[in-house]
């Protein structure tokens, strides 16, 4: 296949393997196989300690694959993939410097100038809807709020690819919903390509325009399905009442619970066999 | 009659009933606990002093040996007003806090550098290690001979001897705190586009100084005990050998006198640490237990 253009990510045949500081190795994904094409949001579903969050590391080029090779916009990926905004489960924000300076670290790392780098940083807080807690702390803002902090800064580098592990898991229902239509917003604006983590698969359906299933640990790519639904979609709340939805929800669902079942008998086995050694 | 006489509050609570009047009345009752207790801390202190200035007219304590609250006094306006045999007190109590300033900022430095670098490069921690763990398992006290010996009786020896006894409590902290920082942190700020030092200056150091001030108030203790230590073991100036001087003549009184002297050096240097700990530590939330604690 020949080579996807800027954002574009290409997994071809991934395993990654861990090594247990007592010596073991642990196979986390293996033989995975994954494309995202340029502008694409995906979103990769999967039962808990599947290696979902995995994938996201060795695109991010925080990890190193052990096999395989792994091509984001075209080119290997070694070192830090550059053009990429990691979006964490918890808010990786400074918990020292004011939000301003938080959104404001992208442009400063990259090396611009303190003061452009914070008039930048104002206006995506503008965007995200913050304009007047410049100067708060993030332990002073709400869940939410500190996620839209996160946003800002990870959008803040232009990033021609997002990679987002499980960025709403913390947050209650509803400020989950209100975040989603957020991100639909804003990635429409300037549409990178989206790796997206989540073990909600309605979450998943109504943001994504793939839907990567992996299997039970060690994960591989069991299946992927299209999401057909119109854009822009407009409230995530109200498209999963769309017949369309409900449909795509079923099939998904059905390759899902294999593996959800699978996983979680494994680990309820794991815990029986240790209380009847205990 | 019984009911007036049940508990003021219940009254307190009964005649507020809106909020403001509630939390008027909160506060009036949380002054007249805080009259209280400084009321009853200046009573122990009454007391305690007032049995033992009675306790030497009487003849019960022996003043030669436990000295007496009012020789104290006089003995330290003896040495404020005519200054001792080796030059004005005023001098002495300088020379003490600048070995301990002096040690105590080069030993904070010191610490803090080499917690870093080893916190940051696991190779060199693990070489460096070990050693740094023989030299802590060292009674330090002891070092202060050999610098004695080394660098004579003048400033230097008590400056080394008070910075490597804060080197070690700020070097552990300093590492630990590096070693603790969230990976997540770090790992945002790699993909943001930091560089290694980059990561360190925004990320590493910021969130280690946590641990590293926790670690300054016992640093402080540390820096006067090692100035006043290497004092006692040869000086010419200095509270410690105000101290030694006094107990080689049977000076009770001196000894207590400059023990006070100290305790108030010691007071005062925390008060600052603490305002300088306020303003460092400006982001942090304020903790449950920080907002409730009262006295200690």
């Amino acid at each position: 296949m020949a080579d996807l253009g800027v954002g574009g990510v290409e997994m071809r045949k991934v395993t990654k393997r861990f090594v247990t500081p007592t010596g073991a190795a642990m196979t986390a994904i293996h033989d995975i196989d994954l494309v995202v094409e340029p502008g694409q949001f995906c979103a990769i579903v999967g039962p808990t300690g599947c290696g979902k969050s995995t994938t996201l590391t060795l695109a991010a080029g925080l990890e190193r694959a052990s096999a395989g090779s792994v091509k984001v916009s075209g080119k290997p990926v070694e070192g830090i993939t550059k053009d990429a905004s990691f979006v964490f489960q918890t808010d990786a924000l400074l918990p020292w410097k004011p939000v301003e300076a938080n959104v404001a670290l992208g442009p400063m790392f990259r090396g611009a100038a303190k003061s452009d780098a914070l008039a930048l940083a104002r206006d995506w807080l503008k965007v995200v809807g913050l304009s007047g807690f410049e100067h708060h702390y993030p332990h002073q803002l709400s869940g939410g709020m500190r996620k839209r902090v996160s946003l800002a800064a990870a959008l803040i580098n232009k990033p021609s690819i997002l990679l987002m592990d499980e960025p709403f898991s913390a947050l209650d229902v509803q400020t989950r919903a209100i975040m989603s239509n957020e991100l639909l917003a804003l990635w429409e604006r300037t549409r990178p390509s989206v790796m997206f983590v989540t073990h909600d698969l309605e979450e998943a359906i109504a943001l994504a325009d793939k839907v990567v299933v992996i299997t039970a640990g060690p994960g591989t790519v069991k299946a992927v399905f299209d999401v057909d639904l119109p854009r822009p979609r407009g409230a995530v709340q109200e498209i999963r009442f769309a017949p369309r939805f409900l449909e795509l929800y079923q099939q998904i669902w059905e390759a899902l619970r294999e593996e959800v079942e699978r996983a979680y008998s494994r680990t309820s086995l794991a815990n029986n066999s240790a209380r009847a050694s205990a | 009659m019984s009911v007036q006489s049940a508990s003021p509050a219940a009254t307190d609570y009964a005649a507020a009933t809106d909020e403001q009047s509630i939390a008027t009345a909160a506060k009036a009752r949380l002054r007249r606990r805080k009259a209280w207790v400084l009321t009853a801390q200046i009573g122990v202190a009454v007391i305690g002093l007032g049995a033992w200035q009675l306790g030497t007219v009487t003849g019960t304590v022996d003043p030669f040996f436990f000295g007496s609250p009012l020789g104290i006094v006089l003995r330290l306006i003896d040495w404020f007003t005519n200054g001792t045999a080796y030059g004005s007190f005023w001098l002495q109590i300088w020379i003490t806090l600048e070995e301990a300033l002096l040690g105590f900022v080069g030993g904070v430095v010191s610490g803090i550098v080499v917690g870093v670098l080893l916190g940051e490069v696991p190779f060199l921690a693990d070489v460096i290690g070990p050693y740094i763990k023989i030299v802590n398992a060292l009674p330090r006290i002891v070092l202060g001979s050999i610098f004695v010996m080394w660098l004579g009786l003048g400033l230097p020896s008590k400056v080394l001897l008070a910075a490597v006894l804060v080197f070690f409590v700020v070097f552990f902290n300093a590492f630990q705190g590096v070693r603790s920082v969230d990976r997540n942190l770090v790992a945002n700020a790699r993909i943001l586009g930091a560089s290694r030092l980059q990561v360190v200056q925004h990320v590493v150091f910021p969130s280690a100084m946590t641990w590293i001030i926790a670690s300054l108030h016992v640093a402080l203790g540390f820096s006067i005990i090692g100035a006043i230590v290497g004092e006692f073991l040869g000086a010419q100036n200095g509270l410690g050998l105000v101290i030694a001087t006094s107990q080689n003549t049977f000076d009770a009184n001196g000894v207590f006198g400059a023990m006070l002297v100290i305790g108030v050096l010691a007071l005062g240097a925390e008060g600052i640490m603490s305002l300088i700990e306020k303003r460092l530590l400006a982001w942090k939330p304020k903790s449950a237990s920080e907002s409730t604690v009262q006295g200690l």
